[in-house]
């Protein structure tokens, strides 16, 4: 769906945003990109979804050079939900998906009030102005705008900013949802819970480059220390030891009366960040 | 064509929550009320404002009109023309009459120096030279309505885009726009081609009102057109500021230069007795000419005239859509 070989951007003769980004991303695929603020991310999103021009490199989108693909047929396949939620405050929020979903085909097109209610978006509030809105509820609308014209490739921009946790575990459902139905999904996050949670693989840019690329388990594994932690009780005290994961083959090596807890210990993807970027996520 | 219908609709509706229909329709109020009961009594209770001197050291005129005022020698002349830059001066040399006007107003309507040559032989019955069939009070109709007008495209329009456009800036719909599958100049194209509308209607119930609807039938087609090169070019250079602009402080500065240095001179030019060298190179003189040469129905027919505005207003165009593709492309 996505080939980027050695993709550059610069913002002007001394402030040069990409450094020769190369990464792909399959039909089908939820692949996260993940980096702090200033790290490229969202100049990487802007240049694919054809609102920056000028890179450098090469970027293949459906097949087709980036240069030659963004034509009103490559926007009418394209969803993107933008880190703030863009919206006509004077309107409501079905006169906003009406409005924005005026521009592609009728047959590509969702119905506005089911997919709201998919958001779970207050049936309330749908004729209300969106300036009577919570940012939550806001995010609900942008994310109806991305989703509302069945596009085949979607680009989310911290897609569970603004939401209680509630809201972020229907909006990675939804995301799932899209996934299931054949839509390929570039997240653009430095949320490590979404990309943990989401993606197929993650990409982490740090100062323009991508430092690391990998499944975000193969991640964890390949920085793993491989210890665990035991919590257990013996003797009537409560004991607490930590030992390599092969130690444990051929059972608890160690007296003990009851186990409290084993947990391992695999580095969440925050850390493992640092450990590339010698920074973190935010 | 439906993606401008659409944009079009949504630029209606955002104009129309931000009262700017209700603004133009009391400004079109405001301006009829003052010309009509305002303007033309105050003129009209002035209409014999131009006072005329009269040097004759020998004594050639001797049945003057009594509106006539007699000064004894060339000095008390300048001085009189001096302190009334408005009235006009008659030295007679040679027992020929030589009209003297305050430097400056050499280029002032030549109805003035007929109206004092004909106090001047008012004895002998001097039918002095008609310049146009326009009675006072309609003169005064047609350039007080062309002037307003101007006012009314150059400020309140050139405000209105603004007002609209920095509102879908701060809500940051403008980069929705660019992952629409629209072509981008049909976003400036809407905008304008509204604004364009509303100046229409705005000049064709401003002439129909104040000039009358006999006499505006003869005049509209030409100030419409005069009318629409004049808004095209303020909606245009709104639409650029507005983009270019980071917000509207900045914006209220960019009209103030725009008013004091664009607006002024034309109108002191074109009104007053300042005579401003350069003028002649001001491109606002030529198109306010144009549309007050629409209002006393001597159109421009120059074609370089229009071949300039084709070519102006193309540019502007180009200057929009860049500013606007490149405020899509900006962080939020």
């Amino acid at each position: 769906m996505i080939e980027v070989k050695n993709l550059t951007f610069s913002y002007g003769k001394d402030k040069q945003a990409l450094h020769g980004l190369n990464f792909t991303v399959e039909d089908g695929e939820i692949f996260g990109f993940l980096g702090p603020n200033g790290s490229g991310k969202s100049t990487t999103q802007k240049i694919l979804t054809g609102i920056l021009k000028g890179h450098g490199g090469e970027a293949l989108l459906f097949g087709k050079d980036l240069r030659e693909v963004h034509t009103q047929e490559f926007f009418r396949k394209i969803g993107v939900l933008f880190e703030f939620p863009y919206l006509y405050a004077n309107l409501s929020a079905l006169d906003n998906l009406h409005y924005f979903s005026s521009f592609y085909p009728k047959e590509q097109l969702r119905d506005a009030e089911e997919v709201l209610e998919e958001l779970e978006f207050k049936k309330d509030f749908l004729r209300k102005p969106v300036s009577s809105y919570s940012k939550g509820m806001r995010q609900r609308v942008s994310m109806a705008r991305a989703l509302i014209s069945n596009p085949k490739l979607l680009f989310l921009d911290e897609p569970t900013s603004g939401l209680d946790p509630t809201g972020a575990v229907l909006f990675r459902r939804i995301i799932e949802n899209e996934r299931r139905k054949g839509t390929t999904v570039f997240v653009t996050t430095h949320n490590m819970l979404d990309a943990d949670l989401l993606c197929d693989r993650v990409a982490f840019i740090s100062n323009g480059n991508i430092v690391a690329l990998d499944t975000p388990r193969n991640l964890k594994e390949q920085n793993s220390s491989h210890s665990i932690t035991v919590h257990y009780q013996y003797q009537g005290r409560r004991e607490e030891k930590m030992m390599e994961a092969p130690e444990l083959k051929s059972g608890i090596p160690f007296p003990y009366d009851e186990l409290l807890s084993i947990h391992s210990q695999e580095p969440t993807l925050e850390d493992i960040f640092i450990r590339y970027a010698g920074r973190r996520l935010s | 064509m439906k993606s401008l219908f659409f944009l079009f609709k949504k630029d209606c509706r955002m104009m129309a929550s931000g009262k700017f229909f209700l603004v133009a329709l009391g400004s079109l109020l405001l301006y009829t009320l003052f010309i009509h009961f305002g303007y033309l009594n105050f003129m009209e209770d002035n209409s014999n404002m131009f006072n005329v001197y009269l040097y004759d050291p020998n004594g050639v005129y001797t049945e003057v009109s009594p509106l006539v005022l007699p000064v004894a020698s060339e000095e008390e002349l300048d001085e009189a023309l001096a302190g009334d830059t408005g009235g006009i001066g008659i030295r007679v040399k040679d027992g020929k009459p030589n009209i003297v006007l305050y430097a400056g107003t050499e280029k002032v309507d030549r109805h003035r120096a007929d109206y004092a040559l004909s106090l001047l032989h008012s004895g002998i019955g001097y039918q002095p030279e008609t310049v146009g069939d326009n009675t006072v009070e309609m003169k005064l109709r047609r350039e007080i309505t062309c002037e307003l007008l101007f006012i009314e495209i150059v400020a309140v329009g050139f405000l209105g885009i603004a007002s609209v456009l920095f509102k879908e800036k701060q809500m940051g719909v403008i980069r929705v726009h660019a992952i629409m599958p629209l072509s981008k100049s049909l976003f400036v194209f809407s905008k304008v081609f509204l604004f364009l509308l509303t100046d229409l209607i705005f000049a064709a119930l401003m002439t129909l009102f104040n000039v009358g609807p006999k006499e505006a039938g003869g005049i509209l087609p030409a100030v419409l057109i005069q009318t629409g090169i004049l808004s095209l070019i303020m909606a245009l250079t709104g639409f650029g500021c507005t983009m270019l602009l980071k917000d509207f402080k900045q914006f209220s500065l960019a009209y103030l230069v725009i008013a004091l240095f664009v607006a002024t001179p034309v109108f002191l030019s074109a009104n007053t007795a300042i005579k401003i060298d350069w003028i002649y190179y001001h491109p606002f003189y030529h198109v306010y000419m144009g549309l007050k040469n629409a209002f006393f129905g001597t159109p421009v027919t120059n074609p370089v005239y229009y071949i300039c505005i084709v070519c102006v207003i193309i540019l502007l165009f180009g200057i929009a859509t860049a500013a606007f593709r490149k405020e899509m492309g900006k962080e939020g």
